[in-house]
């Protein structure tokens, strides 16, 4: 093994459908590994999580070996799921176009906090509420 | 596809991440890649991320009138959070790419590579003729540790060329790709016993075997040796089995590593290799020889050699008889 860490990205990507195209192939590319290695192996992990984004924060070693793990989907993706809405609006912070209860934002909050770096849930509350309000979904 | 892309990039505080990501992933297909700072720890084999650095979010998008859209977009979307309160996040920066086979053009950093005195290292897509007395071996890198552009796997193929004699039973222990393995057989070795606590390079080591028609001589197995379990370097993943005095010794043994594994390791490594038999570890960073070195002298290593390259050294040594 031996591993030293050379870099670690992380990619936002739809579960079960990773490619080399853009962002892995230009965002894995400059480092040199094996692409198609890479989305093989996520695809098979994230399969049963179709529909969902998925993170995967990979970890690149000097001998261009890797790893990586996944992560849970981005509050955005929950937001819209608890809200029933497709898609976040198209201008931040101008029109609605959903809804979700104090209580469905406590609950993405308790499941985001780890990712989130957050210390409490009430600090990850307030990043997901914002994140809500962007995206044109109200809490309440 | 278009002939070029436009990579967007945004850098901003943690919090505003998620709403950047959010924003700017409505109007560019595929994702986005986020870019966390980190420092090392550990002699770079730990990253920490650091909590309040600034964050960047990257997508891409055509560089051509609909990819222009999608930027006045993704700025004019930023320009919104700022003003919902998210804190300071830059301006929108640009960095045209030509688009490329993303899925071969890693392949370019790969070539042959000679190793030791005698061993060469094939990517499966590159064409070479060994000359007389060299070994070959067929490596297809994957996720696996052990692509043969590492000094430890460099020392290990050294040392291996002094240390296998025809007929040699082998137990290399974190095998990653099976690339020493693999080597240990193509030297002379007759079989190897291949042992990694990783599901990943269990896979590797055993699909690189059957790529070199070597299948039939490689046991590879999910498992680690008696030691590592009082307190490993890396949690040991749950259920690993951890192999007891039963599998016996071999005439060669190898431990391409860590420090501290070899450490923990080094009583369970010697009592693995046979009296007269030799004994390689490797993965151990220069300031840390002496953590490797006392155990596995205190186990019973003797006519210990060093070899290093850069940082690296690696051991060779004997089980006294």
């Amino acid at each position: 093994m031996a591993k030293r860490v050379k870099a670690i990205v992380k990619l936002q990507i739809p579960a079960g459908k990773a490619t080399p195209a853009q962002p892995i192939g230009p965002a894995l590319g400059q480092h040199g590994i094996n692409i198609m290695g890479f989305c093989k192996e996520y695809n098979e992990r994230t399969a049963n999580m179709a529909g969902s984004i998925v993170p995967a924060v990979i970890t690149v070693y000097e001998d261009r070996s890797f790893t990586f793990i996944t992560k849970t989907p981005p509050a955005a993706d929950l937001l819209k799921k608890a809200a029933g809405v497709e898609k976040g609006g198209g201008t931040p912070n101008k029109a609605t176009v959903g809804n979700v209860s104090p209580q469905q934002l406590r609950e993405i909050a308790e499941v985001k906090m780890k990712d989130l770096n957050a210390n409490t849930v009430e600090a990850a509350e307030k990043i997901i509420a914002g994140t809500a309000r962007s995206m044109g979904i109200t809490v309440g | 596809m278009p002939a070029y892309w436009l990579e967007l990039s945004v850098t901003a505080a943690p919090e505003a991440v998620e709403a950047i990501s959010e924003v700017m992933s409505r109007h560019a297909t595929g994702g986005v890649a986020i870019e966390e700072p980190y420092t090392l720890l550990d002699d770079g084999q730990v990253a920490q991320p650091l909590l309040d650095a600034p964050v960047t979010v990257r997508v891409y998008v055509p560089a051509d009138p609909g990819g222009a859209e999608a930027r006045a977009r993704i700025e004019e979307g930023m320009w919104h959070l700022r003003q919902i309160g998210f804190g300071a996040i830059s301006q929108v920066s640009i960095r045209q790419l030509a688009e490329e086979d993303w899925a071969n053009a890693w392949k370019e950093h790969y070539h042959v590579s000679h190793l030791g005195k005698r061993t060469v290292i094939k990517p499966s897509w590159r064409e070479y003729t060994a000359q007389p007395g060299e070994v070959v071996v067929e490596l297809d890198p994957g996720m696996a540790f052990g692509t043969g552009l590492h000094p430890t796997t460099r020392n290990c193929v050294l040392a291996l060329e002094d240390a296998i004699r025809p007929g040699d039973r082998v137990l290399d222990v974190g095998s990653g790709s099976g690339i020493l393995s693999l080597a240990a057989l193509k030297l002379g070795a007759a079989s190897v016993l291949a042992l990694d606590v990783s599901p990943v390079a269990v896979a590797a080591t055993r699909a690189n075997a059957a790529a070199n028609g070597l299948a039939d001589r490689v046991e590879a197995r999910l498992a680690t040796l008696a030691g590592a379990a009082g307190e490993p370097f890396t949690p040991l993943p749950a259920d690993i089995p951890i192999l007891g005095a039963a599998i016996g010794t071999f005439d060669v043994v190898l431990a391409n590593i860590i420090a501290r594994v070899i450490a923990q390791l080094a009583p369970a490594l010697l009592r693995a290799t046979r009296p007269g038999g030799t004994l390689i570890a490797s993965g151990i960073i220069a300031e840390r020889r002496h953590e490797a070195e006392e155990p596995l002298r205190a186990a019973g290593l003797t006519d210990v050699r060093a070899l290093i390259e850069g940082d690296w050294v690696t051991f060779a040594g004997t089980r006294q008889e």
